[in-house]
């Protein structure tokens, strides 16, 4: 048999294999439990209030804000450049380019923790990455950003010094007053592209 | 699980490591082939004789249909794998210069120096000229960088543009592959030359 033949009659049942399979999402990446469980025992994933406030006063453009509450909640009152996402709706397709990108921080937060930890464990299993939960959530945020109490005159410098960030931090965010419908609603920035994220970090190669 | 370097299964090194020794064995089949040869591979543009094309194109497809069972089996994540992104004007460019090279010299980069380490005087003169060229471009390089970054159209893929699935257009493409060795034979039997 001519060595042609011998090849095509590898080749050719290969491709039309190849051809005939259509295309995959066994190959796609989704996160192992292992690997979720053990960013939960680690707990990078927990940010502060004080770190979000950082972030923000800052204007750090990596910062992305989800609010995972109702519509309604988000419509009454929301963080700084924050969008909503309401919980129910988690999985729907129009908000798959806020999670789809490895661009920014995506900070979900709920009026508590709760909330939030459920968003992030189902998108963790999803595979997306670079997401966040502000601990403590809206609750925590006004006792600790909006309405920080002062601690006593007897306190540590540190204690002292998170005191004033926290004033500082309410001020510029429009706190220093129980917080109201009327208080922040900056517009929801737009979502990010999908697709025009930079490539992650390919395996190097080529000949 | 793949590639076995980004996941970290195994470290930097190792890979460089195992870089190294598919090299060798790159090496070897090209010497192999007889593609230290310059007349042998110049018999591609004259169509006497066209090992070239066989071997590079049953490589090609062969890693092809390889690498996309791999990846429906789940034993290599082809969405981190490095495509080279695609550069127009330069790509263009570049095909010009290295064809010219090409046949002027009778061999392609990589076996020049397959060439040279058999001992092959042509081959080492054209390993000098890969170096010239390469100098040239370097102290050229702002004349060259306005072209050089031309046209970046990121890293597309011709079964996207073509709007066909890619276990489709692999199949079309082994297809194309073995019309392209029938006719490869016939050129030979057309055109054949005894010694070279």
């Amino acid at each position: 048999m001519k060595p042609l033949y011998k090849l095509a009659a590898v080749l050719l049942p290969l491709g039309i294999l190849v051809a005939a399979i259509p295309d995959n999402k066994v190959g796609v990446e989704k996160s192992d439990p292992q690997t979720i469980l053990a960013e939960v025992k680690d707990g990078s994933h927990l940010l502060t209030t004080d770190v979000v406030a950082d972030m923000l006063v800052k204007k750090d453009p990596t910062l992305q804000l989800i609010d995972v509450r109702s519509k309604a909640e988000y419509d009454q009152y929301h963080l700084q450049g924050a969008v909503s996402v309401p919980l129910d709706n988690l999985l729907s397709e129009e908000f798959v380019s806020y999670f789809d990108q490895d661009m920014k921080m995506n900070v979900l937060y709920a009026n508590g923790t709760t909330a939030a930890s459920e968003a992030w464990m189902l998108l963790r299993q999803q595979g997306y990455k670079s997401l966040y939960i502000m601990q403590g959530g809206m609750n925590y945020w006004a006792e600790t950003i909006m309405n920080p109490s002062r601690p006593a005159a007897t306190a540590s410098d540190d204690e002292l010094a998170r005191y004033d960030f926290r004033k500082a931090a309410g001020g510029v965010l429009g706190g220093g007053a129980p917080v109201s419908a009327t208080a922040v609603s900056a517009p929801a920035p737009a979502a990010p592209k999908a697709g025009a994220a930079p490539k992650k970090k390919r395996a190097a190669g080529g000949c | 699980m793949g590639p076995l370097s980004f996941y970290e299964i195994i470290s930097e090194n190792t890979n460089f490591l195992m870089a190294f020794i598919i090299g060798i064995g790159f090496g070897f089949v090209l010497e192999n082939s007889g593609f230290s040869s310059s007349r042998k591979l110049a018999g591609m543009f004259y169509g006497y004789d066209t090992t070239v094309l066989k071997v590079f194109f049953t490589a090609a497809i062969t890693a092809m249909l390889g690498m996309i069972l791999f990846g429906l089996f789940g034993w290599l994540d082809l969405s981190v794998v490095f495509v080279n992104p695609t550069y127009l004007w330069s790509a263009i460019a570049g095909g010009i210069v290295m064809g010219a090279g090409f046949i002027m010299g009778g061999f392609c980069p990589g076996t020049s120096f397959c060439g040279a380490a058999i001992g092959k005087i042509d081959a080492m003169v054209f390993v000098g000229g890969l170096f010239i060229g390469v100098l040239i471009f370097m102290e050229g390089y702002p004349l060259f960088e306005k072209l050089y970054n031309a046209a970046d159209l990121g890293a597309p893929f011709v079964y996207d543009s073509l709007g066909m699935s890619r276990g489709l257009f692999a199949f079309l493409l082994v297809v194309v592959a073995l019309a392209a060795f029938v006719g490869a034979e016939w050129a030979e039997k057309k055109f054949p030359r005894d010694e070279y």
